[in-house]
């Protein structure tokens, strides 16, 4: 009992220390693919530091909810980030049933990011905010028909659980995990404001979404909303990765190893992904993400008529 | 495994419906063929026959390798510009198609009770088809007129092979032959079309008088 919570506590503080890491791999792949030498992969530390510093402002127009806003989303994101498995450590929140509050607690902070982007009163953000409000209408049932679809499938409703009940050996299941895994990262990319839905480089304001909504924050506000970015990508990032431990053999070892190469590998994926593929246009989006949503519905159909 | 290929089928079905240019339907075709070679192959390795081969290996050859060639041909002399130019939105032809799908499982499971067949491999065969349909539908260039017939004629063959686990092999060869015939004479119409008209959409041959 006590060490599976000390277990739980060490991939918290993994995951929270690792996922400004991640972040910079993919930017220096991305960098490297595009033919430049890019930014040092540290680099999103000494960007965090560097905000960190600087003194907060608040628009005088604002009200209390833009100054709790940044703070629930670092915890809800920590919060989520407590339910997921590295390697073969259970999670410090495990129970029947979490997919679903891993679900609402990323909703959450969402949520409280459009309502602090409105908050403010500038247009500009009033429109990413509708933005967000928008795609995040098409993402979710991304999530609950994947994860649903593989819970159905193993029986669990809890992700370690269901992590716990993948066997790669069996060969339709593989297809299934391989199907539900492309659009993970559909959802990933899109969630995590990442190429084909939004360009996380650019200020050109009609092209963003997430970047034009913490455009009026600074200093502690926007140290706390770009930490908890970097986090929600490496979370998703682990939710992807999850899908290929071999749980039948049980080895620390090998988990710790395929933590690693499989974030390695997931960052090249990005990399090559954002170097191929523009941001396409608005009103192509929805149709992205319905796209990964089909994919969904494929996978649960196909297990009901199978079974 | 019949499992698997025909889910592989459906994503193919899947992304010829949101995508929006010209290549990537014959790409998706020849994608198509391949499945239903390596199908038609697995069958063989069950019960291995020599004229069991010569179908698969015909299919590769027509499905995979002349059909698309040929449509690429068309594409290239024509000089179709590579947008397909859909009559209806993009994004409202992929719920359709999701509420077909489903239906179609539901049906085909509950016809299943009653006769022997595999539901995967029928279910997306008849969406196959009516995929096609839609896309003949949906769509206003010729060319892709041409592919939309092409993978409702895919769909049929998925289907034959759900049905019946051995169709006559003759009948089959002449299936292909017809569909190759079909497709050259497609471009030669498309040939003599774009003599007559500029441009090769339908909405050109909506004003044909006497």
């Amino acid at each position: 009992m006590g060490i599976d919570i000390l277990q739980g506590i060490i991939s918290i503080i993994i995951i929270l220390g690792l996922s400004p890491l991640f972040a910079g791999l993919v930017n220096k792949q991305k960098a490297i693919l595009t033919g430049r030498i890019g930014a040092p992969i540290l680099q999103p530390y000494y960007d965090l530091q560097k905000i960190f510093k600087k003194e907060t402002i608040n628009a005088t127009s604002s009200s209390f909810i833009s100054r709790i806003s940044p703070l629930i989303n670092l915890v809800t994101l920590v919060i989520a980030a407590a339910m997921l498995p590295v390697g073969f450590w259970k999670p410090l929140i495990s129970f029947s049933g979490d997919i679903i509050l891993f679900a609402y607690i990323l909703g959450l902070a969402r949520f409280f990011q459009i309502l602090a982007a409105m908050d403010i009163g500038s247009s500009f953000e009033g429109m990413g905010a509708a933005r967000e409000a928008t795609f995040a209408l098409f993402a979710e049932p991304i999530f609950f028909f994947t994860i649903g679809s593989i819970s159905f499938i193993s029986g669990f409703t809890s992700l370690f659980d269901i992590y716990h009940s993948i066997e790669l050996t069996n060969i339709s299941y593989g297809v299934f995990i391989i199907i539900c895994s492309i659009s993970v990262f559909m959802l990933a990319v899109s969630e995590c404001s990442r190429m084909p839905v939004d360009d996380p480089n650019t200020h050109l304001e009609l092209t963003m979404i997430h970047e034009v909504m913490i455009l009026d924050n600074s200093g502690i506000d926007l140290f706390l909303y770009q930490y908890s970015s970097y986090i929600k990508l490496f979370i998703y990032a682990i939710l992807e990765i999850s899908f290929f431990y071999p749980f039948s053999q049980q080895s620390y070892l090998l988990g710790i190893l395929i933590f690693i190469t499989g974030s390695a590998a997931l960052t090249f994926v990005l990399g090559v992904v954002e170097t191929i593929i523009s941001r396409s246009k608005m009103k192509n989006i929805p149709q992205y993400l319905l796209f990964a949503t089909a994919i969904g519905i494929l996978n649960l159909l196909i297990y009901t008529f199978t079974k | 495994m019949e499992n698997v290929l025909s889910i592989l089928f459906c994503l193919s079905l899947f992304y010829v419906i949101v995508t929006s240019r010209v290549k990537a339907y014959v790409t998706v075709l020849q994608i198509q063929g391949v499945l239903l070679s390596v199908l038609l192959i697995i069958q063989v390795i069950h019960n291995f026959s020599v004229y069991g081969i010569i179908l698969p290996i015909t299919l590769l050859l027509v499905k995979v390798i002349l059909i698309p060639r040929y449509i690429n041909k068309v594409i290239s002399e024509l000089e179709i510009k590579r947008r397909i130019e859909p009559t209806i939105q993009q994004m409202i032809l992929l719920p359709i198609v999701i509420v077909t799908m489903i239906t179609i499982f539901i049906v085909s499971s509950i016809l299943s009770k009653n006769t022997a067949m595999d539901v995967i491999p029928f279910a997306s065969g008849f969406s196959s088809i009516v995929v096609g349909i839609y896309i003949i539908m949906f769509r206003k260039k010729l060319i892709v007129h041409v592919c939309g017939f092409l993978i409702l004629e895919n769909g049929i063959f998925l289907f034959g092979t759900a049905v019946a686990s051995e169709l006559p092999m003759l009948i089959e060869l002449g299936v292909l032959l017809d569909v190759f015939v079909v497709v050259f004479l497609m471009g030669i119409t498309l040939n003599r079309i774009s003599s007559t008209f500029k441009g090769f959409e339908v909405s050109h041959l909506g004003r044909l008088k006497d």
